[in-house]
Order: structure tokens, then sequence, then C-alpha cells
């Protein structure tokens, strides 16, 4: 079990509230290792086909873009909240 | 703007879902870093995500020995008590009141570096001490641990002063571009010459493909422009401290 916790239910509910079909999943470095957890409680629970994110995951300032050509619906990014973006540093 | 609908604006249908992954464990400070923190008086408290919806035993703790605990909603973040590494200017913090101390509760040194570096201008530096509810292992951080960081500031801020040619690298992260801010830099420059870079990851090993530039300045997360500028021969300042060089300068001891 992990130390953290991952939310898998949630994340499965909204993939089926969603309909989502293909998931994206980023985790920040120490949280990687959960990925093969993740990706098959969502195999088991729903149909979406589920891609990790392999590079960085800094923050919530940090979303990958360029993924309409995977076709992904939904991203989920762990370890992270709401950022809010203001100009300037 | 919040970063969700940021991303909703950019990409449409697509959405984000974020999880705080909040520790499961017990978060309490040991008996020997409670007798540490006895020596002041008020204390700023924070934490990283993970653990900062946890802070009540903490809280409680400090309480009992007398310690009065404020912190704040720094101004990026969605909860009270949360610190982001990005937080290195003390404005940014909200906090309202003067304290004796910081207090970071987490593992790692990222998020209570940003508890120092908030203070590099500040006239009366206060300790940060880390507790890593994890480890149970308590350790302190003053201004010698960013000394190298603010050395290499100081001299990128002089050579940006002096030179012409200046590279302003822009990312394509949603949360952390820049650019309408940057256009600035033009206005407070116009002797100048500015040229404007795109990458994701900034990576500087790229720099040298660009002899021509003679400073970079870094509109991304200003901490690539701090803590990993020191690892970088070429002179790389953050965005804001270009925008205010002079000013900035001066306020280095």
């Amino acid at each position: 079990m992990s130390s953290y916790n991952l939310e898998i239910e949630r994340i499965i509910r909204k993939i089926k509230e969603k309909k989502a079909k293909y998931v994206l999943l980023q985790l920040p470095d120490g949280l990687k290792p959960e990925a093969e957890k993740i990706v098959q409680e969502i195999q088991k629970n729903t149909n979406a086909i589920s891609f990790i994110w392999l590079g960085d995951c800094f923050g919530a300032c940090d979303i990958p873009l360029g993924l309409q050509q995977f076709q992904i619906d939904l991203i989920v990014q762990f370890g992270h909240n709401t950022f809010i973006k203001e100009f300037g540093w | 703007m919040d970063i969700i609908l940021l991303l909703k604006s950019l990409v449409g249908k697509m959405e984000l879902l974020l999880i705080d992954a909040v520790y499961q464990g017990e978060v309490k400070l040991d008996n020997k870093t409670l007798e540490y923190l006895k020596r002041y008086k008020s204390i700023a408290l924070y934490a990283a995500v993970q653990f900062s919806s946890k802070l009540e035993n903490v809280i409680k703790q400090l309480e009992q020995k007398g310690i009065k605990v404020v912190s704040s909603k720094p101004a990026r973040t969605k909860e009270k008590y949360q610190i982001l590494g990005c937080d290195i200017y003390h404005g940014n913090l909200n906090l309202k009141e003067d304290v004796d101390a910081y207090l970071h509760i987490g593992d790692g040194r990222f998020h209570p570096l940003a508890l120092v570096l908030q203070q590099r201008n500040l006239k009366n530096f206060k300790e940060v001490v880390m507790y890593d509810p994890i480890a149970k292992k308590m350790s302190m951080l003053t201004l010698k641990d960013v000394e190298v960081i603010l050395k290499k500031s100081k001299a990128s801020l002089k050579l940006f002063l002096l030179k012409k040619n200046i590279g302003v690298i822009l990312t394509t992260k949603p949360g952390q571009q820049q650019y309408l801010y940057s256009l600035k830099l033009k206005e407070r420059y116009p002797d100048k010459e500015f040229y404007y870079f795109i990458d994701d990851n900034i990576n500087s090993k790229n720099f040298e493909n660009f002899p021509f530039i003679d400073v970079w300045v870094n509109t991304a997360c200003p901490r690539i422009g701090l803590d990993d500028a020191v690892y970088v021969k070429e002179p790389w300042v953050n965005l804001d401290e270009a925008l205010d060089a002079e000013k900035r300068l001066g306020e280095f001891s």
C-alpha cells in the first residue's frame, strides 16, 4: 500500500463519468513507481486506455500539451493541487 | 487564472484531475524538535500539499508549548499552510505577521528552500526549520545554504545591465508561460536587443548553440533562474530580477 492517498476510486469514478477513453497519468518522480498499480486498477475497472508521462512533473504549472494527437481526454496529475497562475513571479 | 480553467481554454474538452496524494501516516513533531522550537515565540508554519491538510497535531503541539502559530495562503496556492517551490518572493507568501522562525513539514529540501529564498532581500533572516514526519528528522536551513545561488544571481544581474544581446526563454508549460509579461523588458531596456526562445523543459545545454547571446533571462519557473543557474557557465537571471535589476543589485549585501 502506498504511503500516499492516490484516490484511485475517485479517478475511476471520473473516467466513468466522463466516459474517458484515453487517460494520461502524470506523476512526480517520487510517485512514479505507483504507476504500475494505478494502470492495473484503471484497466480492471474501466475500458479506458492509460498512458504514463515519462518526463518531469514539476507541479500543476507543468501540464503536457500536444496530447490531442493521442486523443487524450483526461489528464490525471498526482502530487499537486490547483495552481493559480499570476503574471510575473 | 486557475490552471484547470487555463487548460480548458487551451485544449477544449480535455480535462485535468489533480490528486493531492495526501500522506497517510501520522504527522506529529518528535520531542527533540519540540524542545528546539521552544526558543521561538512565534512560528510561520508551511508544508507541501501532501502534508498541508494534516497539520492539526503539529499546531496543537506547538500551541501547548506556548508558541504562536501563524500561516497564510500564498498567492498561487489553493489552501492555507501550503507552499510551492516558486514562492520565492516574500510578498507572494501573503504572510501578514512578523515571526521568529519558519517551520516546514515534509520530506525533501525543494519547498523549504523557497522559505529561505523568499527572505534573501529581507533585513532580518529568520531560521527555517524542516521537519520530515516520515524520517522523523529535524534539520535547519539558513542563507548559507543558498550562498552559491545568490552569488551567481548577483554576477548575472551585473552582466545583464552591461550587455546588449539578451536571450529570453519562454516555456510551453501553460502555468509558467509569461510571454506578455516578458514584453516589459523591451519597454524597460529599449537599447538592448531581445531574442525570444521557446522550449518545454529548459535545457541549458542548448545555450552554447547561440553564442551571440550575452545573458539569458528565464521567464519560466523562477527556481530555474536561481537553483539551476548555478550549474551553467552562462549568465542567467530571472525575469523579475531583470525587470528591476538595479534595485535588486542594491539589495545584495
